[in-house]
């Protein structure tokens, strides 16, 4: 069992509050949470269960044009520009008028692009020493989890985290998120976001999703352009397939007709679209992580599955885990919207809210160093069982 | 060896950057000084309080990178100003 109640509330208050700070990527991410004191927490294994009151949940996206990708230098001037405002906004929507009333200080550790978790974590430092409100640093992809559950009321699911930046299955075992899988080479979202600058197409709202609005205009479903299929054991590797359906969409744009994948070689006429590559892509990509999913879960004897990250909030990769699902006796897949999914500051609140109530705030300034690589299954994870 | 190497930082740099209390002089220095250097034998900095004056030395290999590390160190500083002036 476990005592979630083990550090009181600040300031004799019957609920804890949190700040939860977020910039990994090109997401800035402000959000403000809400746990009550309940006595049930004290003895038992209930960390999905926390009756999260979300106070504040404020996102500002740096936004490249089409056709190109954000580097660090420049997201992390976006974050530095807009992080002081984010966080008064949240404070007045959130109606803290004394911000000395917050239990914790939750910011991104890791992993992510440097610069960017380096511009939040020195106003999450500077705050922290004004206000006298202690930091958690958090893991990214554990907060993508944490959020999850506590949102979809998953207990112990098999977790898929796809996102521009990671691609892994996890489990839980022992007080660790245990990696079971995951990419050797680009993240998936990267895979769908680079064609999609391919394309031409913005990137915007999350990775993948005007490849996903595009895939929908297919209207030659049952044949599939092959692609190459690349699961190795538990692992994935996605570069491959890129650069092959990046070459096919440059044949495609510049008519060269002796691609007989794409013309027909008597006629010259186009047999496949940019929509057709689009699903196509987005269907062998699935595909590769449900397979790898539904392993992982016969490992572990789990029939839950949880899709966390950006790339989760795609429709058809929902559908097609489902269908996995269904399959197997009793499954149920859990995903969140947009809302959630997408990086924000709520998640990086939530996980560390629990970590803060297990007592495992930053004790020495020095140990708030943001660091680009932050393993999932470095984190000791106390609140569960 | 060493000795060597720090006596090569020949290009010095000295800022000062005035608060309003030494207390927020001495939040600022608490919140730069934690971050590592990422080249040690080609940059150095070293923040001090004196009163209500953040003092800033640095020490580099040559004017460019000197130049890097300042700029870098003074974006920082301007976040930790912005927040004070709008939390304090």
């Amino acid at each position: 069992m476990v005592n979630l109640n083990k550090v009181p509330p600040r300031h004799r208050k019957q609920y804890y509050l949190a700040l939860g700070l977020e910039g990994s990527a090109n997401k800035l991410g402000v959000g403000i949470i809400k746990h009550p004191l309940l006595p049930q927490h004290a003895d038992s294994d209930l960390s999905h269960h926390c009756e999260l009151q979300i106070l504040a949940n404020i996102r500002d996206t740096y936004v490249t044009p089409p056709g190109e990708g954000f580097l660090p230098r420049d997201t992390a001037r976006h974050h530095r520009n807009w992080a002081v405002r984010l966080v008064k906004k949240a404070l007045q929507e959130a109606g803290i008028k004394d911000p000395t009333d917050l239990d914790t200080i939750c910011f991104t550790q890791g992993p992510g692009m440097g610069a960017p978790l380096h511009s939040v974590v020195v106003m999450a430092r500077t705050l922290s020493l004004l206000w006298d409100v202690p930091l958690v640093g958090v893991n990214h992809c554990v907060g993508h989890i944490e959020m999850g559950r506590e949102i979809t009321k998953a207990e112990n699911p098999v977790v898929l985290y796809v996102s521009g930046g990671n691609t892994q299955v996890i489990a839980y075992s022992e007080n660790r998120y245990r990696i079971f899988g995951e990419t050797l080479d680009i993240a998936i979202g990267n895979c769908l976001d680079r064609f999609a600058r391919t394309l031409k197409i913005p990137n915007e709202p999350s990775p993948g999703y005007n490849i996903e609005q595009l895939a929908l205009k297919c209207t030659n479903k049952d044949q599939l352009v092959e692609l190459p299929y690349t699961v190795k054991g538990m692992d994935l590797s996605m570069s491959g397939i890129l650069g092959y359906v990046d070459s096919l969409a440059k044949d495609l744009f510049n008519k060269n007709t002796k691609n007989k994948l794409l013309f027909d070689p008597q006629t010259g006429q186009q047999l496949v679209t940019v929509a057709d590559l689009c699903y196509s892509l987005q269907e062998n990509l699935f595909a590769m992580l449900v397979e790898i999913t539904e392993r992982a879960m016969a490992h572990v004897n789990s029939n839950q599955v949880l899709i966390v990250g950006g790339v989760g909030c795609n429709v058809r990769l929902q559908e097609m885990m489902a269908s996995m699902c269904r399959d197997r006796s009793n499954g149920q897949v859990h995903a969140t919207d947009e809302r959630f999914c997408i990086d924000n500051g709520v998640m990086i609140a939530q996980a560390g809210l629990l970590q803060y109530r297990m007592g495992d705030a930053v004790q020495d300034i020095a140990d708030t160093v943001v660091t680009q690589k932050f393993r999932t299954d470095e984190v000791y994870v106390a609140w569960r069982e | 060896m060493k000795g060597a190497r720090e006596n090569q930082l020949l290009h010095v740099l000295h800022l000062e950057v005035p608060f309003e209390t030494a207390q927020q002089a001495q939040i600022a220095s608490k919140v730069l000084t934690p971050d590592p250097i990422l080249k040690p034998q080609d940059f150095h900095v070293q923040y001090s309080c004196k009163h209500s004056v953040l003092h800033l030395d640095f020490e580099s290999i040559d004017d460019r990178v000197l130049r890097v590390g300042v700029s870098s160190v003074i974006e920082s500083v301007k976040t930790i100003l912005e927040t004070i002036d709008e939390f304090k």
